[in-house]
């Protein structure tokens, strides 16, 4: 056998192999997501959130909102938090070193004061210029930090330092809750008896196209613009089966940077957010499993598949390339700081499962998948059509339809966001079309932010000045 | 009367003017508490009645924009799910007038409602 | 392996492919029929809700003005139960009408929620509940459970006890909730002997249950010695809310628990209930406990600190961490009228940390 055919049979099989893995993890997926959304969702059917929104008992609880240059929207938004459901409540807005008039118009709004406040500073982080609170009364849950510009992550720090509360929720202040979004967040650290509750991440929706008043979502549309469009695909199944069976497993990593509650201790034990990486969101949450990990302490981390956060979706390819660039670069950062725990079986489910499905699936697979059919363009301009390969891939495309189908039926049975028949007929089309158009872009980003990192072009001066409109993951 | 309510919860709404309908009442139907501040303006109530935990403003916004706007008259009650001392105390300092719980009795709303209609006093 | 046997294996996993290609395919118009008859199977329940909506608005309506009715009134109430009682063969109509119930019954007391317990009885839907308490399935059994003590029905409360240690989290909650609801605070002697744990979540239930009951004499102190740590717990929640200062030694004793978490619930009690010899326990019980029980306590000092415990305050202030600090500074300012001078002349041959606590606390004096 020749060498060529040699590495044809390689190839082939190697896609083959590739296939018949990814055939297999998207079984366990489904059927793990099946089973965590029904048990999720028949618990849900009597649950009265009312409880806790008035009960005296509920533990406190506050709301991290880091602004960088918000100023339009920032009053609306304020309020929107001001109106959430939950009694034992705090929001902190944290302005970011905001060279906008951000400030000066929350002072005027809410009337504020510069208050004498002692900034217990467990964490490190850039210096605090104030803290503001209201002289009226109805906005005494809101905290107004001004401090110096120092990027997300630390402005989230300054804010878990100023907060008083058993748990926070930290949110990009331009998304958009539901009234009983905290309810649904605070009530898994409440219930679980036999394992600390450590963190709960929440669902993140797409938000193009919705009608959205006063910080408040009206009416769910689905986003017009196909780029948005396949983002509500992605984020469905991204959301609604693969976070919700690695719940089941208790091996979920990342808690979306846009919505997600935590236990302030923990976060404070381990040292709290990472300013140096762009992906601060998931090393958190690394880290804490990590810390659990290391004391030997039984935890959980919790996911709420309901919709409860919206937000808007990059709608250009630019400003999503760099999106995806980032996301690949904060995994690539968690991965490497953390990688003590590949394939350690001291790590449990985390060293064995969830660390390697994140290093082979979210890290590699873009890589393999990008020289994988360079590979075969190059065979077949070269030599001969492989007409096996094709197919494979065709195959591959096929599963990738079908699991994106599946999600959509899941959304449908369990959600059900998009009530028109136009709209999921819409999304059905989105699926067929994203491994056309979206999806290799998507691969080309990844492989880009590869090379970024190891070009050392870390652009976090670049990320501060963007604000955060572009940093959420999904 | 001219009665203004603010309520998000459909069932409750629909409770609430089954109830003031039925004596008599000329009720404005408001889904939160930006919709029931606008409001205000445009129908001049003789009473509010409000709900506490809804979308945009909570209830104690509305009971400060009505007392800001009608310092000496239209009374407000508010019917919340919420009885803790803090947020009772804390309604009637921002103004409110009266205060009742859910679950509610629609029959002691009623009297209740009954003893701000001055022209029934008359 | 030779070229043909290659050859071979290539032409069975071409052959196989395809058949799995077809496959994915048939699989994917599988799930797009079942997703299409699901929605127009959905829209059709909408149309008829329409209906069924007609007869629960009726129903609420009726049950609001159930006393001011008369004999013409009665008639069209006795038609709408004709015509809801016809329809509660399918399971949908009964699943919607005992929502709505429900929704309506939680919003109101008095004589209109009693005949909504009425309306809910005549329809016999307590008949379906009742089957529904055999179910293998736990959140049928507890969806039941909570329906039942929603609608009031106390009659059936022996057969609700039952579950009150059942194995299934939510079963047992819903029949703890049920117990509560009927009796009382006589219902809580399922805390007598409940095996598993009682959540937060639960204890929070069951509080705002109780808060809708005149209090009652009966003593927790009992459940402060339960092998249950969370019975403990919640009992030690009880005497905070209901303000049961005889109880203050029992309290005081349960900082020697060996749950940390009974012990920080103890110290959060004292902050309601205290003597004189409070601050005395907490500085007895203070070098035992980890960092997040001593900040408790430090809190708990502002309010039961006097000025013999200024010795073991201004100790607190050395410590490493800045909240224990702070709490101790305020407990310090708080114990005596001159606590706040005596901070001030601390401060001045001190660390940097306790002058800026001392602007807070002052700010806060005005605030």
């Amino acid at each position: 056998m020749s060498w060529q055919t040699f590495i044809l049979h390689l190839f082939t099989y190697g896609i083959l192999l590739y296939s018949i893995i990814l055939l297999a993890c998207y079984l366990l997926i489904g059927t793990f997501s099946i089973m965590e959304t029904r048990s999720y969702l028949h618990k849900n059917s009597f649950t009265d959130y009312r409880v806790l929104a008035s009960s005296t008992e509920a533990p406190s609880m506050s709301i991290l909102a880091p602004a960088y240059n918000e100023g339009p929207t920032i009053i609306e938004n304020v309020r929107s938090l001001l109106s959430l459901h939950y009694h034992n409540l705090e929001v902190i807005i944290i302005n970011d070193g905001s060279k906008d008039d951000s400030l000066e118009r929350l002072i005027e709004a809410y009337s504020l004061y510069k208050a004498d406040f002692f900034v217990n500073q467990r964490l490190k982080t850039k210096p605090v210029r104030g803290v503001y609170r209201s002289s009226n009364p109805v906005y005494r849950k809101l905290i107004v930090v001004d401090k110096e510009n120092g990027g997300k992550a630390d402005a989230l720090n300054v804010g878990v330092n100023i907060a008083r509360s058993d748990y926070f929720v930290c949110i990009d202040v331009d998304c958009v809750l539901e009234q009983d979004a905290l309810l649904k967040l605070a009530k898994p650290f409440l219930e679980s008896t036999r394992q600390r509750v450590i963190a709960a991440g929440g669902v993140v929706r797409i938000a193009n196209s919705c009608e959205i008043e006063g910080g408040r979502l009206v009416k769910v549309n689905l986003p017009k613009q196909l780029l948005p469009r396949i983002q509500t695909l992605e984020y469905i199944r991204a959301f609604l089966l693969s976070r919700m069976a690695w719940t089941k497993l208790n091996g979920l990593l990342l808690i979306s940077g846009a919505f997600g509650a935590f236990d302030r201790e923990i976060v404070i034990d381990c040292g709290g957010y990472n300013p140096k990486t762009v992906g601060e969101d998931m090393e958190l949450v690394v880290r804490m499993r990590r810390h659990m990990e290391e004391l030997g302490e039984p935890y959980k981390v919790a996911f709420i598949p309901d919709p409860l956060c919206w937000t808007e979706a990059p709608s250009t390819y630019r400003i999503l390339g760099r999106q995806r660039n980032r996301w690949t670069r904060g995994t690539i950062e968690t991965l490497r700081s953390h990688k003590k725990m590949f394939f350690n079986p001291s790590y449990g489910i985390l060293g064995m499962l969830s660390y390697p499905y994140w290093f082979f699936f979210e890290f590699l697979a873009p890589i393999i998948e990008f020289f994988g059919i360079l590979g075969l363009i190059y065979y077949c301009f070269e030599y001969a059509v492989n007409w096996q390969a094709v197919s494979i891939m065709i195959g591959v495309i096929c599963l990738g339809i079908l699991y994106s189908i599946f999600a959509i039926l899941m959304e449908v049975l369990t959600y059900h966001q998009y009530k028109q028949k136009k709209e999921i007929l819409h999304l059905v089309l989105a699926a067929i079309l994203e491994p056309f158009v979206f999806h290799p872009f998507v691969v080309w980003s990844a492989v880009a932010g590869n090379f970024d990192l190891m070009r050392k072009n870390n652009s976090w001066g670049e990320m501060t000045r963007q604000g955060f409109t572009a940093n959420k993951k999904n | 009367m001219k009665i203004l309510v603010a309520e998000d919860d459909q069932l409750m709404m629909k409770m609430l003017e089954f109830r003031l309908r039925k004596d008599g009442h000329e009720i404005i139907v408001t889904h939160d508490g930006r919709e029931a501040v606008a409001k205000l303006e445009e129908f001049q109530p003789d009473l509010v009645i409000t709900d506490i935990m809804m979308p945009y403003l909570s209830g104690l916004e509305v009971v400060s924009a009505v007392k800001k706007k009608y310092p000496a008259g239209t009374p407000v009650i508010i019917l919340s799910g919420m009885g803790q001392e803090n947020v009772v105390l804390e309604a009637f300092q921002l103004g409110a007038d009266d205060y009742m719980t859910k679950p509610f009795s629609p029959n002691e709303l009623s009297v209740r409602v009954r003893r701000f209609d001055v022209s029934a006093v008359k | 392996m030779t070229g043909r046997s290659v050859t071979y294996l290539l032409s069975i996993s071409w052959q196989i492919q395809n058949i799995a290609v077809a496959a994915v395919v048939v699989l994917m118009v599988c799930l797009l029929t079942f997703m299409l008859m699901y929605m127009l199977g959905q829209s059709l329940q909408e149309r008829k809700k329409h209906k069924w909506r007609m007869i629960s608005d009726m129903l609420i309506n009726k049950a609001i003005f159930y006393e001011e009715r008369d004999e013409i009134e009665d008639q069209i109430l006795e038609s709408v139960l004709e015509a809801a009682k016809k329809l509660t063969g399918n399971k949908h109509f009964r699943k919607f009408i005992t929502g709505e119930l429900i929704s309506a019954k939680k919003n109101i007391s008095g004589a209109s929620s009693d005949s909504l317990k009425q309306f809910y009885l005549q329809l016999g839907l307590e008949q379906y509940a009742l089957r529904n308490l055999d179910s293998r399935q736990w959140y049928v059994k507890a969806q039941a459970i909570q329906e039942l003590t929603i609608m009031d029905t106390d009659e059936f409360i022996d057969q609700l006890q039952a579950f009150t240690d059942d194995k299934n989290e939510y079963v047992r909650m819903e029949a703890q909730a049920a117990m509560v609801q009927f009796k009382g605070f006589e219902g809580l002697d399922f805390l007598d002997a409940i095996t598993y744990p009682l959540s937060n979540w639960q204890q929070i239930k069951l509080l705002q249950l109780l808060s809708a009951r005149p209090p009652s004499n009966i003593g927790m102190d009992k459940w402060f010695s339960s092998q249950n740590p969370t019975v403990v717990i919640f009992a030690l929640k009880l005497a905070r809310n209901y303000h049961r200062f005889e109880l203050h030694d029992a309290i005081a004793s349960c900082l020697d628990h060996d749950d940390a978490d009974v012990r920080l619930e103890a110290i959060r009690c004292l902050n309601e209930i205290y003597t004189d010899e409070t601050s005395d326990h907490l500085i007895a019980h203070f070098l035992r406990e980890g960092l997040r029980n001593q900040v408790a306590m430090a809190k708990v000092m502002q309010t039961v600190g006097t000025k013999r415990d200024e010795l073991f305050l201004f100790d607190l202030l050395t410590y490493d961490s800045d909240e224990l600090k702070l709490h101790a500074a305020r407990a310090l300012v708080n114990a005596s009228k001159d606590g706040l001078i005596s901070l001030e002349k601390f401060s001045k041959q001190s660390e940097e940390a306790i002058a800026r606590i001392l602007m807070h606390i002052k700010a806060e004096k005005v605030a």
